[in-house]
């Protein structure tokens, strides 16, 4: 069973045509769920705008009046890549409501597969700024909410870019632990091997940057090399995904080697993260080549759902293997220099 | 700030205020003999060739600083991936010899008069090392 929610109100948030971060972006997604033909295995749920208490626990006071206030003073350009209009606030909460609405409506159902057809798009947003396209952190917003109920959660962030804002907003928190694979160097520059997470989180970020060209089975063997481990002693009850598809080779934002198939194989891996049904839910992050979107979302729900195999083949042969291998060598490193003065329990 | 900076850093992203910003630390440099580094922070969509203006940006950097007297010698251009803030923050920390930081009050894209995505506002208050914002219309 898929859970799909949003896209309520995305339009909204409209940058203009030359934007790459675009309304289109949500019929291309919409179009590959309807590759599936799920008929009664599909389920849709409404997205009600997040709740400011819901927004408040990842996002400071002043930041979210600032951004209300802003928008409905017509908005603007927030910095040269961040735009926000009148109907950005509205939308944003939507798109961070979806989340919460997914996580529901997977806990009521205790089984299934969620996707939360959010925009605009969370990863980048931090405590108090907007930032890369995005203004608030929907999935920081979802796992907020389930670590309130003393749920363990893992994002796992397979997007082009670093999500820096839901490493920085959970990088004290023992209870989510944070996985990136994201091409290096890149904007938004963080995402080092040997950021580890804060004193009281040692060891629960996990970061492994890959260089342009990088194909699937690079990310494969980092996330099955560096994450895994991390992941098994974690011991999570919720598998949350920022599922960027501008890691896809077609993508104009970004230059990593992936194809659509291999968005299905990394979707198997999480699944076998999941601690069991109805505990994995991805969120729509970046993506911006809309044939790729339409064919990376149909593979990687499909191979959940046994709906379609992908048309792409999963890629092999790309760079980066050597610096996986040197990253896990890098952050061991890391979390037991940090270790001699703080005390590690993961 | 003890004693005069070896190395200014000043942030450019072609606005109006950068380049009175870069005035201002150009003008500071060749009257104390400091270096200058020059950073432009690279956002997502100049990265994707969208609004790709680096070039132009080095060229307009340097030939104020020629203006104001530096030696070309002692100007870097430094293009770092990132937004405007973390940029400025992470060539402080990785350059321990850049004793102040200058950028100008409202960078491109900015809404006027809004505290949200205040480069300079958050810069002086993250920075461990001195920051001077040059004001609209100065230098």
């Amino acid at each position: 069973m898929l859970i799909v929610a949003g896209p309520t109100g995305a339009d909204a948030h409209d940058g203009g045509p030359y934007h790459p971060e675009r309304p289109g972006r949500i019929d291309a997604v919409m179009a590959g769920i309807g590759d599936l033909h799920l008929g009664s295995d599909l389920v849709s749920v409404a997205a009600d705008p997040a709740p400011l208490a819901d927004l408040a626990r990842v996002h400071s006071t002043s930041y979210l009046n600032e951004l209300e206030a802003f928008c409905a003073d017509g908005g603007g350009d927030l910095d040269p890549d961040t735009f926000a209009g009148i109907g950005s606030w509205e939308a944003a909460r939507r798109a961070a409501g979806a989340g919460l609405a997914a996580v529901d409506a997977l806990r009521d159902r205790g089984d299934g597969v969620a996707f939360v057809v959010a925009r605009p798009p969370g990863h980048h947003a931090e405590f108090d700024r907007a930032m890369g396209f995005c203004l608030l952190n929907n999935v920081a917003v979802a796992a907020a909410s389930l670590t309130a109920a003393g749920q363990r959660v893992v994002v796992l962030d397979w997007d082009v870019h670093h999500g820096n804002g839901t490493q920085a907003i959970f990088w004290d928190d023992p209870k989510v632990l944070y996985v990136s694979t994201h091409q290096w160097p890149l904007f938004p520059g963080t995402g080092r091997a040997e950021e580890i997470g804060g004193v009281t989180a040692l060891g629960l970020t996990v970061n492994v940057p890959l260089p342009a060209g990088a194909t699937g089975d690079v990310v494969r063997l980092a996330l099955e090399h560096v994450a895994s481990p991390a992941v098994d002693r974690f011991a999570p009850d919720w598998v949350l995904v920022s599922c960027g598809f501008d890691a896809h080779r077609d993508d104009p934002l970004g230059e990593l080697g992936l194809s659509s198939g291999d968005f299905g194989r990394l979707a198997r891996l999480a699944a076998e993260w999941a601690p069991g049904p109805g505990r994995l839910a991805f969120f729509l992050e970046g993506g911006y080549d809309a044939g790729a979107l339409r064919s990376s979302v149909a593979t990687t729900l499909g191979t959940l759902l046994g709906g379609i195999d992908g048309p792409e083949s999963e890629t092999t042969g790309g760079p980066g293997e050597d610096q996986v291998r040197a990253t896990a060598f890098r952050r061991h490193r890391a979390i037991e220099l940090a270790g001699e003065s703080a005390p590690m329990d993961l | 700030m003890t004693g005069t900076p070896l190395t200014i850093a000043v942030g450019f992203d072609g606005s109006p205020d950068a380049e009175a910003a870069v005035r201002w630390a150009a003008t500071l440099a060749a009257g104390t003999g400091a270096d200058l580094v020059a950073v432009h922070a690279v956002g997502l969509l100049e990265h994707a060739g969208i609004d790709g203006r680096a070039t132009a940006h080095r060229q307009t950097v340097e030939r104020i600083a020629d203006a104001a007297g530096v030696d070309p010698g002692r100007v870097t251009w430094s293009v770092v991936d990132g937004d405007p803030c973390s940029a400025m923050l992470r060539v402080a920390g990785e350059h321990p010899e850049i004793g102040l930081l200058v950028v100008g009050s409202r960078g491109a894209g900015r809404h006027h008069g809004s505290v949200l995505g205040s480069t300079s506002l958050e810069l002086a208050e993250r920075s461990h090392v001195p920051v001077t914002i040059v004001p609209t219309g100065r230098a």
